[in-house]
């Protein structure tokens, strides 16, 4: 008999254990969802929530403050998002604070950013909408690229284009480049300038020796030769005061 | 005694040992059909009294304080090894931040009630199974009906309604010394703090991962007892049949508990 009730009590410390730990378990469990402590509700509508599920977080300054509550459709263009916010922030929370969509990381969850709000401001209430901001969604960033990558393409098919008409030998550069008759020109051209020069040469030289224009050109070989003279001057002076220092 | 009546009395498989025994798919049928009609029975007469109130609390620490040991060991080190074997795959993600959150949900979910139920099955399932085919052998079921008493409230229904409480506190036990025992794989490979390992799991897990998996330890627990006690009681094939009713009670058992958690799983998803 006495066996007998020191089993029944074994079985009672084994019972109570087994449930001590459920209920440790479901309030703590409880309290991540904020279903012990008080809160209030806020709500704000949104085009589009991006995945954000009920249960989600809310931050405020990055810290959890909340879940979010309830999701519904109200319109074809509407979403409202029930947020429930920690009592103990309430005073925190500005009337003008707003709410965005972000994520956990890469791979996380999504959750609810809400900002501060403006200083001073007054605080938020019991089921006051709070403005939301909509963030670039993966959507929305995949039709700008689109639209920098059509650019692009036009871009690239013009220059192309550019390409073609040089290769088929069309336009200034095109001649240039490609016509092999033009070439053959720039040759005989390059040879009748070239004889031009040697014949502008042998001008120079017989004017230098006209007398009308000789005195012109010993003034000039005069002042060079002043200039070089003084330009040794200073480098010598130079050379002199640099080793000094 | 005709047939029908036999059923009535034992929930026996219908007998006739002049006959050619049924074979194949006839026999698992009528095993399929006289299991409900035992479980049946053990429904009806639960609620009826006389209440065996101390044979159930007798039971019940036989099932559940006598098998804490076994179930806590098990669950320690499943917790253990589940951490560190997902520590190095985590960890190539430069996710080991995960580790907490991953190994919790799948402890509570799954690991924790099919380990503890399939312990269960195999240690209190056994016991039961060969305890009562042994008594079947020497005739103390019989003896106990010829004296007017009801031996199936006072072995069956005491059996069953003890495995169906105590499977799911021991799943409780073991849910928390799986998450202790995945607490020190973490550490073993770095230092996290109890409040934060605890911070994560709790963060990570909801009620829905809690309450499906808490739900079907309830039918673990009926499926052990119910299964191992329909094996015993009907055993009547002498000695031999000792040893085939605990074997085909603890292998029953385990298949149904995987079929049970098949369809929990099915009935979990239709709720998320």
């Amino acid at each position: 008999m006495k066996k007998e009730n020191g089993n029944k009590i074994r079985l009672g410390l084994f019972v109570i254990g087994a449930v001590v730990i459920f209920l440790v378990g479901i309030y703590f469990i409880g309290q991540k969802r904020l279903l012990f402590s008080s809160t209030i509700k806020v709500k704000t509508v949104y085009r589009d929530v991006n995945g954000l599920q009920a249960g989600n977080n809310v931050r405020f300054s990055g810290i959890d403050v909340g879940t979010v509550d309830d999701i519904t459709i109200i319109s074809d263009t509407a979403v409202r998002v029930t947020l429930a916010i920690d009592r103990s922030v309430q005073k925190f929370i500005k009337k003008d604070a707003k709410a965005s969509i972000g994520s956990e990381g890469l791979m996380g969850d999504k959750i609810v950013n809400i900002s501060a709000g403006t200083e001073g401001g007054p605080e938020i209430e019991n089921g006051d909408v709070v403005l939301a901001m909509e963030g670039s969604t993966i959507d929305e960033i995949m039709k700008s690229v689109k639209v920098t990558a059509d650019n692009a393409a036009h871009i690239t098919g013009d220059l192309a284009d550019v390409v073609g008409t040089i290769k088929t030998g069309k336009g200034t550069i095109g001649k240039l480049l490609m016509d092999t008759v033009f070439a053959g020109n720039l040759d005989a051209t390059m040879v009748n300038v070239k004889q031009a020069s040697g014949g502008l040469k042998e001008n120079m030289e017989a004017a230098k020796h006209n007398f009308l224009l000789k005195g012109y050109f010993k003034k000039k070989e005069k002042e060079a030769a002043k200039k070089e003279k003084e330009r040794e001057k200073e480098e010598k002076k130079e050379s002199n005061t640099t080793p000094d220092k | 005694m005709t047939a029908d009546k036999a059923i009535d009395d034992n929930t026996s498989p219908p007998e006739a040992p002049e006959a050619a025994k049924p074979s194949g798919i006839r026999a698992l049928l009528i095993e399929v059909a006289s299991m409900t009609q035992f479980s049946g029975r053990f429904f009806k007469e639960a609620f009826l009294p006389p209440y065996e109130i101390n044979e159930f609390l007798k039971q019940s620490y036989l099932i559940g304080n006598k098998s804490l040991p076994l179930v806590g060991i098990t669950a320690f080190i499943m917790g253990l090894v589940f951490t560190m074997q997902s520590q190095p795959t985590l960890a190539k993600f430069g996710a080991t931040s995960w580790l907490p959150a991953m190994v919790s949900v799948a402890m509570i979910r799954e690991i924790s009630p099919v380990i503890t139920a399939l312990i269960c099955a195999g240690k209190v399932g056994s016991g039961i199974g060969a305890e009562l085919a042994s008594m079947r052998v020497t005739e103390q079921i019989d003896a106990m009906e010829v004296a007017g008493n009801r031996p199936f409230n006072y072995i069956v229904v005491s059996r069953i309604s003890a495995a169906i409480l105590m499977v799911p506190l021991l799943v409780i036990f073991a849910d928390g010394i799986a998450l202790i025992g995945s607490f020190i794989g973490v550490n073993l490979s770095g230092h996290t703090s109890f409040n934060v390992f605890f911070g994560h799991v709790f963060n990570k897990l909801d009620f829905i991962d809690v309450f499906p998996a808490f739900v079907k330890t309830f039918f673990f627990g009926f499926a052990i007892g119910m299964i191992s006690c329909y094996k015993g009681y009907n055993s009547n094939e002498g000695t031999e049949g000792v040893g085939r009713a605990a074997n085909s009670a603890v292998v029953l058992a385990s298949l149904a508990i995987f079929i049970i958690d098949m369809i929990a799983v099915q009935v979990s998803n239709l709720f998320n």
